[in-house]
């Protein structure tokens, strides 16, 4: 079957969009709805010695007050270490201690401050340095008790989990005469995702049952979830998704959605739960701050011998999405290049600080940015030039990756090649002035995860289609413009004439969610196999009304055809109205997970995946000019590369890159988290954290790279995560050329490069990771439990 | 004592206290959802909505302040549900994402236009100084606006 599914087509939700008429979560309610507010801690560290609700209950309007009696379990990644409520240790600041709903927004409000809490100070952890100390107090204590959900990591004491990933003789390889030993040192902040809609949900419960409307990625997570901590089955939840107004990793875990579910129980009414900006600045699932030190070994030639490095996440006060990203490390920081021998540690570290999350290209942003300065370091220390150090030793066919899986095809040289002529289509941007000068050119690896994916494909009798999947819109268009055009292709019918369904946990089959560039990827591949068990059942009925066999026709354009001149034939809606008469109402169902590429034995431990199904590649470029007396950085061009697979739509994966570089353009240079002394975040909005404005950002050229090897249907892959990856990197290298100073951290804010400048930045010490990589470890990688 | 005022051509009355963010307003009372409550700080401009022509974000004008003016959403720049030209550029554009930021966008560039028929970029990227966008990069919605201008 030979059908093309690429095309130009505009997403169908821009209208209403564009004139309000859209309904997110937040726009959402129903008669007698109550009104949700949670009550959260004002301290980093403590022991809960009292939580009194009786005179907040007895207030006017108050409907129903939960607190952790109300919600017993334990849910979390890899270990099951977080509870809803505080049991008896508050571990960060806004951790929450009680939820109430009352008629009005003000009522809840009102009945938060009559709750009598006093909490009996403990110290308080709130960096990695001081929780990996000898002799630190733990941030749980109790972590021994906790439900293993993964075997495999190592855990102790404030290291939530360890993952590492070997292979080859590293000790040889340094021990080598001809090599020289490069070391770099990096660390990167927090960053929020700022996403336009805040975290919220309208819960019910009826039948027995939970019904939550919420603004989420992960439909199936908050489901999941919700039921744990709430210690119901599953099925009792189901979860249902409005459009959501921006997400970016933020809404990639359970959220305030038990809380409203539990209230909605509790008073028998529709509660409305909606995060207020301080509280989302406040409990953000930040991208974590994290600290790398690597070392390699390199010849005369370039050739890198061999490779360590450890990598220290912040998981914030529970594990979270942490646990899962120190897989990761093995894929981004030991991507890029091919690596004669090398050994990577990624731990997952507990402070007392607000849980950090997923975000947008999760923990590749940073060890890109690590591994492409280190890169230009090594190019430095040789006396190479930086583009011809990658161009010799980017990952190339048959190239190892760090836990031994073996990359197919020349993908990153010829996109190298791409990005040279780009280049040299453009005279650099210079101006007559002051400032300093800088380009650099960087490489990132990125992937797909695939994970597990249903949908199924109604055939209607009118001749269009209904897609029923857990998928969700989140901005990305996955489900406005990718997903109805593979189904519209197998079908011959127009992607206008195929609905998409809005998740429901209660209509379509599970779904990791979107995220990690997968949506369109593997509910694509499962759209792609419901749509054609339907075509084949249309095929089938059309042949017999056409007392022809079914290879002889074609289906397209809206009908199905005997294949030739002048063919005879049927619209597909007549074939689908006969076919409804005779057999029955048409449809098709599809799954698709991942491969599941394994790793070499014994490279992996602690992982949640082993090797890469679908690796993704970029090229970046970028063209700054520094200003010597304030130390602002502008970014004057910026140039992408980016390998697509295929691209079913190319304005809608343009748009994405645009946006994706934007929001990597505010990592690398404004955007700025801090903790102070008490633990709480420093930047409670939009005025104290500054995202990028439109008089910030430059037009991202763009040239998409097509045909590099994927698993995914009509050979795709993910568009929409990779393109922040490699742009910390690509401003950090460009301004490290441009001032001749030792960039280590981001974001490069006017003061941090100023004090490069002057010389007043002090080099990154981490006292914390030891020289011996070894010595680093909870226990050697190659005796795992 | 109720606050009148004129929404989108219609005499409405509000009961809300004088105090209460004309967002609110808009949004509970009115059900004119369009407008985003995002920063409640006067910062994203996704609460951007006319005010006797000028645009004023809606989160920090009490509604008190409103009595008896005129206001438009961005409810109200489509007339007879078509889509003006900027809305019909945006779309041509493919500039939407999640699409939070677009009512106070189009409020604030369909404004600026009518002021600057013919823009520079750089009025453009002036203009929208007041509009955070979190998807988009900004670029389709600059070159948008200049479509419509014909620049």
């Amino acid at each position: 079957m030979s059908v093309d599914a690429v095309m130009e087509f505009r997403r169908r939700d821009a209208g209403d969009k564009l004139t309000g008429r859209t309904r997110y979560t937040i726009d959402r309610g129903a008669p007698g709805m109550l009104h949700a507010a949670v009550l959260r801690a004002q301290v980093a560290s403590g022991r809960l010695a009292k939580l009194d609700t009786s005179k907040a209950a007895a207030l006017p309007g108050v409907r129903a007050i939960a607190t952790a009696a109300d919600a017993p379990g334990r849910v979390g990644i890899g270990i099951a270490d977080h509870s809803l409520f505080v049991v008896d240790r508050v571990r960060y600041v806004g951790e929450p201690l009680a939820a109430v709903a009352a008629d009005t927004p003000e009522q809840a409000q009102a009945a938060l401050e009559a709750i009598k809490v006093e909490i009996a100070p403990l110290p308080a952890i709130l960096i990695m340095q001081d929780a990996l100390a000898p002799g630190a107090p733990l941030i749980h204590p109790e972590w021994e008790d906790y439900k293993i959900l993964l075997e495999g990591g190592a855990r102790a004491g404030n290291v939530a989990w360890e993952a590492t990933a070997v292979r080859g003789d590293v000790d040889a390889a340094f021990a080598r005469p001809d090599v020289r030993i490069v070391e770099s040192t990096f660390r990167v902040g927090r960053q929020n995702h700022m996403a336009f809609e805040p975290r919220a949900a309208v819960a019910r419960y009826e039948e027995g049952r939970f019904h939550i409307e919420t603004s989420t990625q992960v439909p199936w997570t908050v489901r999941n979830a919700t039921a744990g901590f709430l210690g119901v089955p599953a099925s009792q939840v189901r979860v249902t998704v409005p459009p959501v107004g921006g997400a970016f990793g933020l809404k990639f875990d359970v959220a305030i959605e038990p809380f409203a579910a539990l209230l909605a129980k509790l008073s028998g009414r529709a509660v409305r739960l909606v995060n207020s900006r301080e509280e989302e600045m406040l409990t953000c699932l930040f991208r974590e701050n994290a600290e790398i030190r690597i070392r390699s070994a390199v010849t005369p030639a370039g050739e890198i011998a061999g490779r360590e490095a450890v990598v220290l996440m912040d998981c914030g006060a529970y594990g979270g999405e942490q646990i899962f990203l120190t897989t990761m490390t093995a894929h981004t920081l030991g991507g890029n290049y091919r690596v004669g021998a090398s050994r990577l540690v990624s731990r997952a570290v507990y402070t007392n600080t607000a849980p950090n999350g997923a975000f947008r290209a999760c923990n590749g942003v940073y060890n890109t940015f690590a591994l492409e300065r280190h890169t230009d370091e090594i190019a430095a220390a040789l006396g190479m030039d930086p583009l011809e150090f990658r161009r010799r030793n980017v990952l190339g066919d048959g190239d190892l990756g760090a836990t031994g899986q073996k990359f197919e095809a020349e993908v990153l040289r010829p996109m190298l090649e791409r990005m040279e002529a780009l280049r040299a289509a453009a005279p650099p941007r210079r101006q007559d002035d002051e400032r300093l000068y800088g380009r650099a050119t960087t490489v990132g690896t990125w992937f797909v995860f695939t994970g597990p994916s249903a949908a199924t494909v109604n055939m209607n009798a009118d001749g269009s289609a209904t897609l029923v999947t857990s998928g969700v819109e989140i901005g990305s268009g996955s489900m406005m413009q990718g997903l109805p055009q593979i189904v519209a292709a197998t079908l011959g019918i127009q992607p206008e004439d195929v609905m998409v369904r809005q998740a429901d946990t209660d209509a379509a089959g599970y779904d990791v969610g979107v995220g990690g560039g997968r949506q369109t990827v593997s509910l694509g591949a499962a759209s792609l196999q419901a749509a054609q068990e339907v075509r084949g059942k249309l095929l089938a009925v059309a042949a017999q009304m056409l007392d022809a066999l079914p290879d002889d026709l074609v289906m397209q354009n809206g009908r199905i055809e005997i294949a030739g001149p002048n063919g005879a034939g049927f619209s597909i809606a007549e074939v689908a109205a006969q076919a409804q008469a005779l057999v029955g109402p048409v449809a098709g169902t599809g799954a698709s997970t991942r491969k599941g590429v394994p790793s070499m034995p014994g490279c992996a431990v602690g992982h949640f995946i082993d090797a890469l199904d679908i690796p993704v590649f970029a090229v970046h470029d970028c063209e700054v000019a520094v200003d010597p007396e304030t130390g602002h950085v502008e970014v004057l061009a910026y140039r992408v590369v980016q390998d697509v697979g295929r691209a079913l739509n190319r304005s809608a994966i343009g748009g994405q890159i645009q946006g994706g570089v934007v929001q990597g353009l505010g990592y690398a240079l404004h955007e700025e988290v801090s903790i102070d002394a008490d633990g709480r975040i420093r930047q409670n909005g939009f005025e104290t954290y500054r995202v990028p404005l439109a008089a910030d950002v430059v037009p991202v050229e763009v040239e998409l790279y097509e045909g590099a090897p994927s698993l995914g249907p009509f050979g795709i892959k993910g568009a929409g995560e990779v393109p922040i990856l490699n742009v910390g990197a690509s401003v950090a290298c460009a301004v490290a050329n441009a001032t001749g100073a030792r960039v280590q951290e981001l974001p490069l804010t006017p003061p941090r490069v100023l004090a490069l400048l002057l010389g007043r930045q002090p080099e990154l010490d981490f006292p914390h990771i030891s020289p011996r990589w070894d010595d680093n470890l909870l226990r050697p990688h190659d005796q795992p439990t | 004592m109720p606050i009148e005022m004129t929404v989108n051509g219609e005499a409405r009355r509000s009961a809300a206290d004088p105090m209460t963010p004309l967002i609110d307003v808009l949004r509970d009372e009115f059900h004119l959802t369009g407008a985003k409550p995002v920063c409640r700080e006067g910062f994203c401009g996704a609460c951007t909505v006319l005010v006797d022509g000028e645009p004023l974000v809606a989160c920090l004008t009490p509604a008190a302040l409103v009595e008896g003016r005129e206001i438009r959403t961005v409810e109200g720049l489509s007339a007879g549900g078509r889509l003006n030209p900027l809305q019909t550029r945006l779309v041509e554009h493919d500039a939407v994402q999640c699409g939070m930021c677009f009512p106070g966008m189009v409020v604030t560039l369909t404004h600026f236009l009518a002021q600057t028929p013919r823009p520079s970029r750089d009025q453009v990227r002036a203009a929208l100084t007041g509009n955070a966008c979190r998807c988009t990069g900004y670029e389709r919605i600059v070159a948008a606006a200049l479509d419509v201008a014909g620049v």
